[in-house]
Formats: C-alpha cells, structure tokens, sequence
C-alpha cells in the first residue's frame, strides 16, 4: 500500500511565495477600505452632531440610502459607511477567489466560490427587505 | 436615543474592547452581555450591532496578520464554508428565537469561554504530514526568529467544529474565534499565531452572514451601532498596547471571574432571575 509523502519545507515555501501578491491585494483592500469608510463614517457624525440630527434607530433598506445621502442627510452617510465595512469581506472573498483562479488553483476558486454563494443567500435577503 | 445613553454605549464598548483584546476574544464576548444587562439594550439590536462591530475589528485586525502571513488563505476558505452556513442558520434562528432562549445559549458559551481559559494552547511542533488537500503553510515567527511549518490535520471534524462555531456567531453576534482558535490549534494542530490570524480573516466573513440577516430583519440600528464601532476601534488600540506591557496571563484569573459573572448573570436573567445593579 503507498503511503502519501509527508510535504517537504521547500513545498511549503514555494506554496507561500505563489500567495504573496494575493496577501497584499487583500491586506490593500482591508486598509484602504478601512479609511474610507472611517472617513464616511466620521463626516456622518459630524455632520449630524452639527445639525442634531440623530443617527437613525434603524438602517434604511439598500435602495433608499443612495437617494438620502445625495440629499445630505447625516443619517444617510452613516448608514452607508455601516454597509461598505460590511461588504469589505465580501469584496475580500472576491478577491481571494479571483487570485486563487489566476494561480491556476481551481480547487480553492472554486470553494472560495461556494463561500460567496452562501454570502449572496444571506446578502439577498437583506436586499429583499 | 439621549446622549448620555450613547456615551455610555461608547465607554462600556470600549471597556469590552479593552478586556476582549488582552484576552484574544475580541469584544463581541464582552459587548452584547453588558449592553443588555446593564444598559438595557434589546439583545437582538445588541447582536446586530456586535456583528458589524466584529466585522469592522476583522477588517482592521485581519490588516495585521496579513501582513505578518499568519492568515492561511486555503484553510479559512475551506472552513468557511461551514462556518458562513452555520452563521447564516444561527442568526435565522436568533433574530427570530425567544431572548431567553438567547441569553441562556450566551450565557453557557461564556462559561465555557471562562473554563477554557484555562485549557493551554499548544505550542509544539508538529511533524510535517502529507497534504493532500494542500492547506499546509508556513511562516516566520518574529518572537523566536524560527520559521514555522505546518499542516492542518482532521478537516473533516475541523469542518463539523466549523458549522457549530458559525452557528453560534450568527445566533449570538460573536465572532466564533472564541470557539475557531482553540479547534484549529488543537483539534487541527494549526500553530497558534496561524490559527488566530486564519480565524481574525474568518470572523469577518461570519459575522457578515450573521449581520446581513439582522439587517434584513431591521436589526441593525445606528444609534448603537456608532457608539459600539468607535468604543470598540479605540478600546482596541489601548488593549493591544496594554497586552504588550502587561502580562494578560497572570490577570486571566481576574477576566475568567468577569466572564463567569457574566455568563452565569445571562443563564440566571433566562431563568427570569436579575441580580442587582442590572437593567430589564
């Protein structure tokens, strides 16, 4: 019976060497998307502290924040910056996905995929509110 | 909400952010029991905003460990596939289910956090296996200059540990580290730093599933939203710096006491039994 090679270290290595640039387009899109979305954050609730206007007790459904944070409104602002740190995950997965399919790795694409359909159930649901 | 009431959301979540992050837990442990018991906050808006909270500390913690290649990118997909549908069925199950039902579930994994504080990680090398589904990995280790190898070994009861840490991240609106880091560590001989930075990348993509159904659900409100992301963002920041010149493990005894106080008050508040000093 053939017993399966335990992995050498060079394996490993050249494994790790092959993700480097998917590490850092993930690591970008968590820190670049980390400020925006503190800096949208931030000039919601200064503006509503400004103007009293108090966030609101709950988040718009999706098609309604576009239209109140193009009218100005503070609470608008703040609910967009709530939805694009959740979706930063979202778009991580992507991403990951993406970089697994262009290392030739269809095994990890493909499950990366399965993640993101299960993401798509629970984010269809929210859309449907 | 007052303002008074929104200060005090901002202090206690940075609190929790303060305990959460010298412990390794992040503060969703902390938060969701000391909003509802002594500030009064509904649980289901308590979890809901603990979910985005947790997302938004994974987006910045997850920043760290990519840099440092802790995370393994293969394991926390793979595992997340059971992790995302577990959260997704917990919060189902959550958003809708009785909160006494809610408090005594978050009430018994608090306890179980508490006693497994006293579990030690394991820390050895293990021999290198095959790897056939190609999750092994490596990486240098700054605090004793090595670089470390490893394979994960038991997927398939990784996985089932998996769908059980999703569900309870979806119905409680924790991250499921609490649950993740030990598994991987000990159930998967995953290295310590690995299994935190896999599970820090992990959280994120739960608590995602778990808050887009609490948004679907009107869950999601700003007002404690705001205060909980900025307390949390800056009790972080402070707890990383004290966890450096403080020893978090001689103070585990005095965090393992909070959290069985807290756990214990959940179980007890259930059973429809408040101990002094807390709200309805």
């Amino acid at each position: 019976m053939n017993v399966p090679e335990p992995i050498s270290t060079d394996v490993l290595h050249g494994r790790h060497s092959a993700l480097e640039p998917l590490y850092d387009q993930v690591r970008a899109l968590f820190t670049w998307g980390w400020r925006v979305g503190a800096l949208v954050l931030v000039v919601g609730v200064v503006l509503a502290l400004a103007r009293g206007e108090p966030p609101g007790a709950s988040i718009d459904p999706v098609g309604e924040i576009l239209p109140t944070v193009l009218s100005g409104s503070a609470a608008g602002l703040i609910d967009l910056a709530i939805l694009w740190f959740m979706i930063l995950p979202v778009l991580a997965t992507i991403v990951v996905a993406v970089g697994f399919a262009r290392l030739g790795d269809r095994r990890y694409a493909l499950i990366s995929l399965l993640v993101l359909i299960v993401l798509g159930f629970s984010i269809t649901l929210a859309l449907a509110r | 909400m007052d303002l008074l009431l929104t200060v005090e959301l901002g202090v206690v979540a940075a609190g929790a952010a303060i305990l959460g992050s010298m412990l390794g837990l992040g503060g969703g442990v902390f938060l969701v029991p000391i909003f509802t018991l002594f500030l009064g906050i509904d649980p289901k808006l308590a979890i809901g905003a603990s979910a985005v909270v947790v997302v938004v500390n994974s987006v910045v913690g997850s920043s760290v460990h990519l840099r440092s290649r802790f995370t393994n990118l293969r394991l926390a997909m793979l595992l997340q596939v059971t992790t995302a549908l577990g959260a997704i069925l917990g919060a189902l199950f959550g958003v809708g289910a009785d909160p006494s039902i809610v408090y005594l579930v978050f009430g018994l994994v608090l306890v179980y956090a508490a006693v497994s504080m006293g579990i030690p990680r394991s820390n050895k090398l293990v021999a290198l296996a095959a790897d056939p589904m190609r999750l092994g990995g490596i990486y240098h280790d700054p605090a004793t200059g090595d670089e470390v190898p490893y394979v994960p070994v038991r997927i398939a009861p990784g996985l089932g540990v998996s769908l059980g840490a999703g569900v309870l991240s979806g119905m409680l609106g924790v991250g499921g580290g609490v649950v993740m880091v030990p598994a991987m560590n000990l159930l998967m001989r995953v290295p310590v730093k690995a299994a935190v930075g896999t599970s820090a990348f992990m959280v994120g993509v739960t608590s995602v599933a778990t808050a887009f159904v609490f948004y679907a659900n009107g869950k999601l409100a700003p007002d404690i939203i705001v205060p909980a992301v900025v307390g949390v963002f800056l009790g972080g920041q402070v707890g990383s710096r004290l966890t450096r010149r403080i020893r978090a493990q001689r103070l585990s005894l005095l965090f393992g006491v909070i959290l069985l106080y807290l756990g214990l008050s959940l179980v007890l508040r259930a059973l429809g039994i408040e101990l002094p000093g807390q709200q309805k």
